[in-house]
């Protein structure tokens, strides 16, 4: 029986030109995205049938996520769009307009089963009409194709939380997919995928799970997910835990915009935390995934992690990642470290030792007082930390 | 009459619905309305102006670069910051990489399906496709594999991206093998825009949305691998530019002529300019900053003869203001196109509608005299003059119209790719000098405007900074000039004005409006 599927699924992969070893390739480097052995590679392969239908619909958004998606490594966009899902309703790529377009809206809705990507805030200023969409307020549309899903994703902060247009004072009034379908009485599962844009391995990577493995029919997929929707495997350890920067840090070796020793500091690879990066406090993968065909990710360039993974889809909207971590470059004395709380990944704990903010905190001082960190008027901010630590951190 | 409406109209970035008169087949008249009020002015004030750069960008992220770049050049601006020669050369370049992507992802991605019927590129005969590629100068590919593929996933019956399109549509005019070429390239420009944006990437952490170009310089520090990588990801997309994308412009632009009799719009062009000298001298920029109005005579733009009109936006106030005062706020009532219709402010310039865009960038520096636009604009009049059995090229001002916005987009590709690579050679050789300068720290107060060019046009950030935070903020986007609305003397935005005269062969199915459209890269 098994042998039977899988020999049909090999007839329907060369029927698309794309040869089995390419197929399992591929899988192969989503079950590794995912934390699988390959040796799942085979399940993934044989769980294809038809293309899963899927709208992507776009809210208040700045198409970044569309942009990310298109800069996906592996499988490439063809393969995504042809070979794995017909997105019926994608705006910025599809062929169809107008009449033409919302008709695959429609049909695809009556025909069911479709995964639903959400791209951008959902927009409820002036009574949703800040965002129109077919003559009418974008909320209206969102209700209708979001009730008749088989699951939602929300990719990217803005559709996680409203993201930076949530930002105060929220003159919009947006919010996240979550919010907004709890909200509505619309009880569908939603899959957070935050970061602004979206890192496009997570969607595949999400697409994989909720469509090919089957997780979703047997709701095997909600647990994987956090409190936040999030996936765990994504989004279960800080950018700090796996920083290529982190040596650094340990030595106390920081990069200090406008030194004099900027160039060489910064060649050397030393740490950001002094221009106020956010990698202890943002939980995603981004070191180990980076972008753009794993080109580079931001610490790579030379800025400071602005926190852009850190939403809260639970109060869509308040703790945007503008709010939580704007101003940008200043190192946040009072911003809850991992470690206090009881939110430490075990990974600090074992290389700081002890507590890790405090360890953090006598790091900082240490390596003033050993003279590494030059003209940064940091000391008393450190001070304060070490007074937070104690107090088990200001929440 | 009839009245058609697009909505949404798609293959753009953002919301946008289009409404036409047709009559006997043509459009009298038209009306663009933007969808989406997100805010970001509002949201910026108080905060710092790095928080500006990072954010800003969110704006588009199509092109982020340009909205980091504009709001940083503004705060730079109001804080009376000149920045390291090091810094310029690598935003010039990250700049230069954005428009590339941007502008392969457009004509491929975006506009190709207006003009390329991809389900007739399954009739095509494979050696007709390889004698033709061959012949038009462009690239070959797998024709045979591609079109197998491509077979294979129609004969699924999911059509997926490609459900409903304009196939068989009477204004689709190319051969079924030039329809193949082009869904090959259509495929490996999505290969090509992401190795653009990878350029990006390396140099600002990521794209969309990228981290480096913070105020007061670079916080970018090219490293001998950094430079190899970069300057082996130009080569790779300017080549494919010059063997693949311009060859398939003139291929298929000679299959649709009569396309630079229309299109034209209101005829008044504006470029701040792009991509700085030394000098730092906009007029000396290598996209150079100027305006045409009415004619080809070249002046210079002065930012306090704007003003931003709000009679069919829907604001409650704020009229008639120039930017650099500007107010935004929201106030919708209802959709009528007889009196408020848009989200866009409908700016002008001495109140007269202004297009911004690749076109205005290549007519400016083509009057202007640039050599390397004058001889990329020569040579494709020259071919399609051949083309168009004509004794001669067809004069510039066949230009000013649909066909040549399409073309001015792409031939401006080839010239960016161009001068990249002198930018890059430039950056090596300043490294190699021992410049290690890339930032600098200060703060300062006043008002500024960072006036630059977005792939689409004309871009400006006007930006007030007072105890180290953002005291007033103002956006004029390339969009809001080209899909502007109507302004307070009833005259129509640049994209309805060329919008006017299209010809329409089937009002169900408006695939002629969307072209204008999607002309503008909206």
């Amino acid at each position: 029986m098994a042998q039977e599927a899988r020999a049909e699924f090999t007839e329907l992969l060369a029927a698309r030109g794309v040869s089995r070893r390419d197929f399992l390739k591929y899988c192969g480097s989503v079950a590794a995205l995912l934390g699988m052995s390959e040796m799942y590679a085979p399940q993934i392969a044989a769980a294809v049938g038809k293309l899963q239908p899927a709208l992507w619909m776009a809210h208040g958004l700045c198409t970044g996520c569309t942009e990310s998606m298109a800069q996906v490594d592996n499988p490439d966009v063809p393969t995504v769009v042809l070979d794995l899902l017909s997105v019926n309703y994608w705006e910025t790529v599809m062929a169809a307009a107008g009449d033409q377009a919302e008709a695959n809206v429609a049909a695809t809705v009556a025909a069911g089963g479709y995964v639903l990507i959400v791209e951008g805030s959902v927009m409820l200023g002036e009574n949703g009409n800040v965002l129109r969409i077919g003559g009418k307020p974008g909320i209206d549309e969102l209700k209708t194709v979001a009730a008749k899903a088989a699951a939602v994703i929300a990719v990217g902060s803005c559709a996680v939380d409203g993201g930076w247009v949530a930002g105060s004072p929220n003159i919009a009034n947006a919010t996240g997919v979550s919010k907004f379908l709890k909200d509505s009485g619309i009880n569908v599962p939603v899959i957070n995928l935050p970061t602004c844009p979206v890192n496009p391995e997570w969607v595949v990577a999400m697409l994989v799970d909720v469509l090919l493995m089957g997780e979703l029919a047997d709701g095997s997929i909600l647990k994987k997910l956090d409190d936040k929707g999030r996936p765990k495997l994504i989004f279960g350890s800080t950018i700090h835990d796996n920083c290529p920067r982190r040596g650094h840090f340990e030595n106390g070796e920081f990069v200090v915009f406008g030194s004099a020793t900027q160039a060489a500091d910064e060649a050397a690879g030393f740490c950001l935390y002094q221009m106020g990066c956010k990698g202890p406090t943002t939980q995603t993968n981004c070191p180990l995934v980076r972008w753009n065909h794993r080109a580079s990710w931001c610490v790579e360039s030379g800025s400071p992690c602005i926190g852009c993974g850190n939403a809260n889809p639970i109060t869509g909207g308040p703790g945007n990642w503008f709010d939580a971590s704007a101003p940008f470059l200043t190192r946040h004395a009072n911003v809850r470290l991992p470690g206090i709380g009881g939110v430490q990944p075990s990974t600090i704990g074992a290389v700081v030792g002890g507590v890790a903010a405090v360890g953090l905190v006598a790091h900082g001082l240490g390596s003033a007082a050993k003279g590494r960190v030059k003209g940064v008027p940091t000391e008393t901010q450190k001070v304060h930390d070490a007074k937070m630590a104690s107090k088990g951190g200001d929440k | 009459m009839a009245r058609v409406t697009i909505d949404p109209v798609t293959r753009i970035e953002g919301h946008l619905r289009v409404e036409v008169e047709v009559d006997n087949g043509v459009v009298k008249d038209a009306w663009v309305s933007g969808g989406l009020y997100r805010g970001m002015e509002t949201v910026l004030l108080g905060r710092a102006p790095s928080d500006a750069f990072y954010v800003a960008q969110r704006i588009c992220g199509v092109c982020p670069i340009s909205h980091g770049h504009a709001s940083t050049m503004g705060s730079e601006a109001a804080m009376k910051i000149t920045i390291p020669n090091n810094a310029r050369i690598i935003r010039n370049i990250i700049e230069g990489a954005e428009a590339l992507h941007s502008h392969i992802l457009w004509f491929y991605t975006l506009t190709a399906l207006d003009y390329v019927d991809v389900v007739s590129a399954l009739s095509a005969n494979i050696a007709d496709t390889y004698a033709l590629a061959e012949a038009a100068g462009t690239s070959t590919a797998d024709f045979g594999a591609i079109q197998k593929r491509l077979k294979g996933f129609v004969d699924g019956g999911q059509l997926s991206i490609f459900t409903n399109g304009y196939w068989g549509h009477p204004a689709m005019k190319l051969s079924p093998e030039l329809n193949l070429i082009a869904v090959a390239h259509y495929l490996e420009a999505l290969e090509m825009q992401s190795e653009a944006a990878a350029i990006i990437a390396v140099m600002g952490g990521k794209f969309p949305h990228f981290m480096t170009s913070l105020p007061g310089g670079t916080v970018f520090i090219p490293t001998e691998e950094k430079l190899d990588d970069i300057y082996f990801r130009w080569q790779k997309v300017s080549n494919w530019i010059n063997g693949a994308m311009i060859p398939d412009t003139i291929a298929i632009a000679a299959q649709y002529l009569p396309l630079a009799g229309y299109g034209k719009g209101v005829g008044n062009y504006l470029a701040w300019g792009v991509y700085d000298d030394k000098s730092m001298d906009p007029t000396k920029r290598a996209m150079p900053r100027g305006m045409l109005v009415g004619g080809l005579t070249l002046t210079q733009p002065d930012p306090a003869q704007i003003k931003e009109y709000i009679d069919h936006s829907w604001y409650e106030s704020g009229d008639g203001l120039n930017p650099a005062k500007g107010e935004t706020k929201a106030k919708f009532d209802a959709y009528s196109t007889d009196a408020k219709y848009s989200w866009v402010k409908a700016p002008r310039y001495e109140d007269k509608p202004m297009e911004v865009g690749p076109l205005s960038r290549m007519l400016v520096a083509y009057v202007a005299g640039d050599p390397d636009v004058k001889g990329l604009v020569d040579f494709t009049l020259a071919a399609l003059g051949k083309a168009a059995g004509a004794a001669g090229p067809l004069p510039v001002t066949a230009l000013q119209s649909l066909l040549g916005r399409v073309g001015a987009r792409n031939l401006e590709a080839a010239f960016v790719a161009k001068k990249m690579g002198a930018w890059i050679t430039e950056l090596i050789e300043a490294v190699k000098g021992g410049d290690s300068k890339y930032f600098v720290d200060k703060t300062g107060e006043g008002e500024g405007a960072g006036l630059w060019e977005a792939p689409r046009g004309a871009l400006g950030h006007w930006v007030g900074v007072k105890g180290g935070k953002i005291s007033s903020y103002q956006v004029v986007t390339p969009s809001t000039w080209d899909c502007s609305p109507r302004d307070k003397n009833g005259v129509r935005g640049p994209m309805e004005e060329a919008l006017v005269g299209t010809p329409i062969a089937d009002p169900t199915k408006p695939l002629e409006a969307l072209r204008i459209v999607h002309s503008f890269d909206p």
